[in-house]
């Protein structure tokens, strides 16, 4: 029998991450990894889950240390990039969002095949002991302080202080501890590899001169692309060996799984919703097909530190492919995974300091589901997709993701509490943001909307530039708890913002409708009232009252004139008043303006 | 493009980005005076405009302009160092 301090079952991204960060941070754990799958992994055709963004870029390139690797083999990626609007229209006259500038925090487009391939060589040479070609047959958690015993297919038994579930959706541990819980988020996927490179360029003819131009740097390809319309996005992912990674995520209220969930299916499905697409691809093979139903679901638990478990990656939950989160969640998870168990082998662990860190992982997995779920009606309408961008990018990078630049995961349980109450705020002010971007795509436009045929995310300058540049100046907790307090009431203005251009945007006659699925009264922390004081004023003298974030904003979804004044498009929209109770459960105060600062113990 | 059509282009730009009235812009509007633009307007007037030009601009010629008809000069000395393959100037971003 061998004995190890953390058996890692699966040998995926999240076991491969998992072992070597700990053999970083706790140079003196013993670890085993036991992967079923051997070497050499196929290119391109492996995993899902090809784009990175700033938090899980962050984590492989400087908490894992793997930067000159990532940029010497794999795709550095150039943002994310949305064209929305009629999915059948050519695509130079949908309207396009997405970065004007190659974004100044790195990000990755990660060919998963080759990436997992040479981590399990990195990670033997961390000193990993890593068993390939072995399955896991049982797992017997230890009681009363016992070492936990994993029986492998070779009948060989394993013993560890910690066991550490990366089985992805064999979920080993979260099935034999029941710890799933349903998503609200019901929607599916399917997915394919091409060989070659599908640019997003080559799907516009060359005589769109004027669409071409504005690409100054040629590195729109760079960008994972979304082509949205009504209940689906369609991504286009590059990968470093060739290949374009193409994938269709659809709501299960707009989109029958059962209409793509095939190779002949998905071809007539796209030349249905996206023909410029399928036209251009018609006659190219695809090197894998893959489908996967229901993909969202939750966790009760993800860690617990008394019994020395953890789930790391899909073994713990799964959100949304939208913005890439599934990397953020892995890294997060394996963050707080390695932190537990250094400090355990360190004789340190605190209790506290577990519990905070699983509630602040599972706050966050439910904000992402409150701002991933039930989009449909969003995506074919720039104006709103283009509002609900700006503040869901502003929301990631002041809470979650400076929360994870910051390394937050290694403070105290005061620290970590004082910092789960700020996300709670966040949480609370996101609450009211999707439910204003939800209320807006379900009322028709009044029609009276510029409309832009570009718009650069984030603009340079912006208050949403500076929140991406900042996650790269390091602070210390208390500095980061202040800022994070300071933006949350920024965050209050660009809500206020978004309302403010949705009640313009539905009109006199959308109002009541959109004040009723707000709730306003309940939104008492938006600054709507005061917005309206100065809305009507001629550009000049209302930028000049304007906070920052409203003049980003109104630069990003435009401003025409002959819309209907704010206060009365309030004076509609706070009409139903009896109507406007919030949901149950949903929590709706973000703390007073005038409440006690936030302050570190 | 000729250059009516880049001046048409370029007030279209404007009124739809400023809430101005097109008939209202002339050639010999200024741009900071008479149409009430500032630093950040600018910026993104540029942004917009390389649909025309295909490149970033010189920040230091892109400061001189003050009317729309040198917004339209610009514009068309652009395109012609784009079609020569000038290297664009080297702009420092934010960061």
């Amino acid at each position: 029998m061998s004995e190890y301090d953390a058996i890692v079952c699966g040998g995926g991204l999240a076991g491969l991450t998992l072992a070597y960060q700990l053999r970083r941070e706790a140079p003196e754990a013993s670890v085993a990894v036991i992967e079923r799958t051997t070497r050499p992994l196929p290119e391109a055709c492996h995993k899902v889950g090809e784009s990175s963004v700033e938090l899980s870029s962050h984590y492989f390139d400087q908490v894992l240390g793997l930067h000159d690797y990532l940029k010497a083999e794999h795709i550095e990626k150039n943002g994310l990039r949305f064209f929305c609007g009629n999915g059948r229209a050519p695509l130079h006259t949908r309207p396009e969002i997405g970065p004007s500038e190659f974004p100044v925090l790195p990000s990755y487009q990660l060919d998963r095949g080759k990436l997992e391939t040479d981590l399990r060589g990195f990670v033997e040479r961390a000193g990993v002991d890593l068993m390939e070609g072995r399955a896991v047959r049982e797992i017997t958690l230890g009681a009363n302080g016992a070492s936990h015993r994993v029986r492998l297919d070779d009948d060989r038994v394993l013993e560890g202080r910690w066991l550490l579930d990366a089985s992805g959706r064999a979920r080993l541990l979260s099935k034999k501890l029941d710890l799933k819980r349903p998503s609200t988020n019901r929607a599916d996927a399917a997915w394919f590899r091409v060989r070659g490179r599908v640019r997003v360029g080559d799907l516009v003819p060359d005589e769109e001169k004027s669409w071409h131009a504005r690409d100054v740097d040629d590195n729109r390809w760079q960008s994972t692309v979304h082509l949205m319309d009504t209940g689906y996005w369609v991504w286009l992912i590059p990968l470093s060996t060739g290949f374009t990674s193409v994938g269709v995520v659809a709501d299960q209220k707009h989109h029958q799984f059962a209409d793509y969930a095939r190779e002949d299916k998905m071809r007539a499905w796209l030349a249905a919703h996206e023909p410029v697409l399928a036209a251009k691809i018609a006659d190219v093979p695809f090197e894998d097909f893959r489908v996967m139903r229901d993909y969202s679901y939750l966790a009760s638990r993800m860690i617990d530190a008394e019994a020395r478990w953890a789930c790391v990656g899909e073994a713990a939950l799964f959100v949304d492919p939208l913005y890439s989160l599934g990397g953020d969640f892995l890294a997060m998870g394996c963050s707080y995974a390695t932190r537990l168990v250094s400090d355990d082998l360190a004789g340190r662990l605190d209790l506290d300091v577990a519990r905070e860190l699983e509630a602040t992982y599972l706050l966050l997995a439910e904000d992402a589901v409150r701002t991933l779920r039930d989009n449909g009606a969003i995506f074919p309408r720039e104006k709103i997709l283009g509002a609900k961008l700006w503040w869901d990018f502003y929301n990631y990078w002041s809470f979650m993701s400076a929360h994870f630049f910051q390394e937050i995961w290694r403070e105290d349980a005061e620290t970590l509490r004082a910092f789960r109450e700020m996300g709670e705020r966040y949480y609370a002010l996101n609450t009211i943001a999707q439910r204003v971007l939800e209320g807006w795509a379900d009322i028709p436009s009044a029609g009276n909307s510029a409309a832009r045929s570009f718009v650069p995310l984030p603009m340079f300058p912006s208050v949403l530039a500076n929140q991406h540049i900042a996650l790269g100046t390091k602070r210390s907790p208390a500095e980061t708890l202040a800022k994070m307090d300071a933006d949350l009431q920024v965050g209050r203005e660009l809500v206020t913002e978004v309302l403010a251009h949705a009640l313009r945007d539905v009109g006199l006659a959308g109002a009541a409708e959109l004040g009723r699925r707000v709730g306003l009264d309940a939104a008492s922390d938006l600054v709507i009232d005061a917005r309206a004081e100065f809305d009507g004023l001629p550009r000049r003298e209302r930028v000049a009252r304007m906070p920052d974030i409203g003049r980003d904003m109104e630069r990003a979804l435009g401003r025409k004139e002959g819309d209907a004044p704010l206060r009365d498009l309030l004076v509609l929209a706070r009409g139903e008043r009896s109507h406007a109770e919030p949901a149950p459960g949903e929590r709706l105060r973000t703390g007073s303006h005038t409440g006690k600062a936030p302050a570190l113990p | 493009m000729t250059r009516e059509e880049i001046y048409t282009a370029i007030v279209e730009i404007l009124a739809d980005s400023f809430e101005l009235d097109a008939a209202s812009i002339t050639p010999e509007s200024t741009l900071y005076e008479e149409l009430d633009l500032d630093s950040i307007d600018a910026v993104d007037i540029f942004v917009q405009m390389r649909d025309i030009t295909g490149r970033r601009p010189d920040p230091e010629k892109a400061k001189e302009i003050r009317t729309v008809d040198e917004l339209v000069q610009f514009a068309v000395d652009e395109r012609a160092a784009a079609e020569r393959g000038d290297p664009e100037p080297d702009v420092q971003m934010p960061s």
